[in-house]
């Protein structure tokens, strides 16, 4: 019993800490221009990703810039990537309108927590 | 659809398979069988002929006009006809016939790779993967002459050769293999020739060529481009064991001259041997002794670790996983085993998009040579074999997750129609099921594939279901050639899970991206062998 407390003590820490930095990576995105945005999406391109780690973690980013941007960047970001062609074309969709209604839609805020459900890894 | 009147004969089924032809040339292929009474044995070995002059390329590797390479596709004619014979006995009687004539509904359109690549020779290649006639049309827009017949005879790139004799079967065939890996193809073959003429030698022949294919392989595929081989000399050696072992090794020249100059064809990747065999004499020099089996198989919780490695660790910690496992004193097949389970896992539960399945089901096909090598020989090697299969299958996996995922290729969890599946009687549901691996519906076809395992210990039925229904399509011989892998590994497996390799199996064929959506080749096939069931 001791050692599941333990654990659960643990676990607990680490969520404060990862929604500390929720709520940084929140104001970033919001102060963030598209440009900005679009250099941070550049970088899950297979060619510049720093790998699988990396480039998992894009699913997790979409949903969070679904949640934090308004529509005029999110539309101004799938335009971009949209324009460059077929290798794009995943990161294209991901930031189209239709997938940001299903995001939207699906990701819950369950009662009693600080932050809505979002992926972790 | 019978195409041509007048009669069959193997003249006329050379001319259509050279020219490209291959509607043409599986009706004449049909009717030799049906009409003439020609042994399907002959008439495969006839198929495999014709085309053997022209399957090789000078290398894998192109070198562009700007000085860059791009790869060069292998042969996968041979490739249909070792997935058809193995489902030939699964599948049983005229409908075991079926694979055969997607087989060689495939073989003229397989020829001349290095020329279909740059669009200078009709076939699959140069008509879907190229897009030649995009590039270069012919005179008439509304046909694609890419898709036959041939304008120019194919080329040879390879001239037969002579058995090499003399000398001690050791002396030979460490000199073949030493050929095969420095790419000397004339001396590989006219080796390998001459020692498959005594029938003494076989077995080892067979261990040497296998061994030889499968230490050739890369050790990334992550942005590396042409520069792999996804596992086709390790596949091309297999499918040389099983179609001789089925011909007859004195029947099989033309399809020893099909295969052997290739395994010796560049490039020749052994970064990744060489690193498995320096951690295997580091971590555990014992490793020649070290047995099939043991009384300490992977344990449930093993499992999950080897899992969790697989699909979603890095190389290192497939490395280290397996590595305690050996130096716990697991066997070889119990730990391959295991990779064959967890690995399903990602066919199961991750892969979406039906393009993302080539890669990792060339995986798990090289995975079931090296099991299989495992199996049937010995060698003290094949410790480092267990190693070399579960690298490449977590290598695809790192090469698809390098890829942002699609959104617009979402499937549908299949636990939703888990209900409606279960609502059916377990006597309706593999027509079901086929009909859903038809449709190309893959959360209903797991679905009925979960509901049925939970639901009976009857196994036969559901493999014949999936493997018919998956020997439909047409123009992709990865399709016969996965279905005997998966057959292959579930009867061989023996942990706990193996109804997982139903599970992923089931997947693979109700999403795997298809080359053609008609069935214009099973249609042929039925109207010959008067079965029912035009698609």
């Amino acid at each position: 019993m001791n050692t599941l407390d333990e654990i659960w003590r643990v676990r607990n820490a680490s969520a404060t800490t990862l929604g500390l930095i929720e709520d940084q990576m929140e104001r970033a995105v919001r102060a963030s221009s598209v440009d900005d945005l679009v250099a941070l999406i550049e970088g899950f391109s297979p060619a510049r990703s720093s790998g699988t780690e990396w480039t998992r973690t894009f699913e997790p980013l979409v949903e969070r810039l679904w949640t934090w941007c308004d529509d005029a960047t999110m539309a101004a970001l799938a335009d971009v990537f949209r324009a460059r062609g077929m290798p794009w074309m995943s990161v294209a969709n991901a930031l189209s309108a239709p997938n940001g209604t299903t995001i939207r839609a699906d990701i819950r805020h369950p009662a009693g927590a600080r932050l809505p459900a979002f992926t972790l890894i | 659809m019978v195409l041509i009147q007048g009669p069959a004969t193997v003249g006329r089924l050379y001319e259509e398979i050279q020219s490209v032809r291959y509607k043409e040339a599986t009706d004449t292929f049909c009717r030799l069988v049906t009409e003439e009474d020609r042994p399907l044995k002959s008439m495969i070995r006839e198929a495999i002929a014709a085309a053997a002059p022209y399957v090789q390329v000078p290398s894998h590797l192109m070198r562009l006009p700007t000085g860059e390479m791009r790869g060069v596709n292998y042969d996968h004619t041979i490739l249909g006809w070792r997935g058809a014979i193995s489902l030939m006995r699964e599948l049983g009687d005229n409908r075991g016939v079926l694979p055969s004539v997607q087989a060689m509904w495939y073989v003229p359109q397989g020829l001349n790779v290095w020329e279909q690549v740059i669009c200078e020779f009709p076939g699959h290649y140069a008509r879907d993967g190229e897009q030649c006639n995009r590039k270069f049309p012919g005179p008439d827009e509304h046909v694609n002459r890419f898709d036959g017949p041939a304008w120019n005879p194919p080329k040879i790139y390879f001239e037969d050769h002579a058995p090499i004799l003399g000398g001690s079967v050791d002396e030979r065939l460490d000199r073949m293999s030493w050929a095969i890996a420095e790419g000397e193809k004339a001396e590989a073959y006219g080796l390998f020739l001459g020692l498959a003429q005594d029938p003494a030698n076989r077995k080892r022949l067979k261990d040497a060529i296998l061994f030889s294919g499968i230490i050739d392989l890369q050790d990334t595929i992550i942005n590396r481009g042409g520069y792999q081989n996804i596992g086709h000399k390790a596949l091309r050696a297999r499918a040389l064991v099983d179609i001789a072992d089925y011909l007859g090794w004195d029947q099989s020249h033309e399809l020893m001259y099909t295969v052997v100059p290739d395994l010796a064809c560049s490039p020749h990747l052994h970064g990744l041997w060489t690193e498995i065999a320096n951690i295997c004499r580091m971590e555990i020099p014992d490793h020649a002794s070290f047995p099939k089996r043991s009384s300490k198989p992977l344990t449930e919780r093993e499992l999950d670790i080897l899992t969790e490695a697989l699909v979603w660790g890095g190389p290192a910690e497939v490395n280290s996983t397996i590595m305690a496992f050996f130096k716990r004193g697991a066997g070889i097949l119990d730990i391959g085993d295991g990779v064959m389970v967890a690995f399903q896992k990602y066919l199961i539960d991750v892969l979406e998009h039906p393009n993302a399945f080539l890669h990792p089901t060339h995986a798990l096909d090289t995975m079931n040579v090296i099991m299989t090598w495992c199996r049937d020989f010995d060698n003290p090697h094949q410790v480092k074999g267990i190693f070399m299969g579960a690298r490449f299958m977590n290598d695809t996996v790192r090469s698809n997750a390098m890829v942002p995922r699609d959104p617009n290729s979402r499937l549908e969890p299949r636990a939703k129609y888990r209900g409606w599946a279960d609502g059916i009687a377990i006597d309706r549901m593999l027509p079901i099921l086929k009909q859903h691996l038809l449709a190309q519906d893959a959360p209903r076809a797991c679905a009925l594939v979960d509901s049925y395992l939970d639901r009976t210990t009857e196994r036969h039925n559901l493999l014949d279901t999936i493997t018919y229904a998956a020997c439909h399509w047409q123009n992709d011989p990865h399709v016969m050639r996965n279905c005997s892998s998966s057959l292959e590994e579930y009867r061989a497996n023996r942990t706990s899970r193996k109804d997982d390799i139903i599970r992923g199996y089931a997947k693979h064929q109700a999403r795997y991206i298809k080359r053609a959506l008609t069935h214009d080749c099973f249609n042929l096939y039925a109207d010959h062998f008067k079965v029912e069931g035009h698609a």
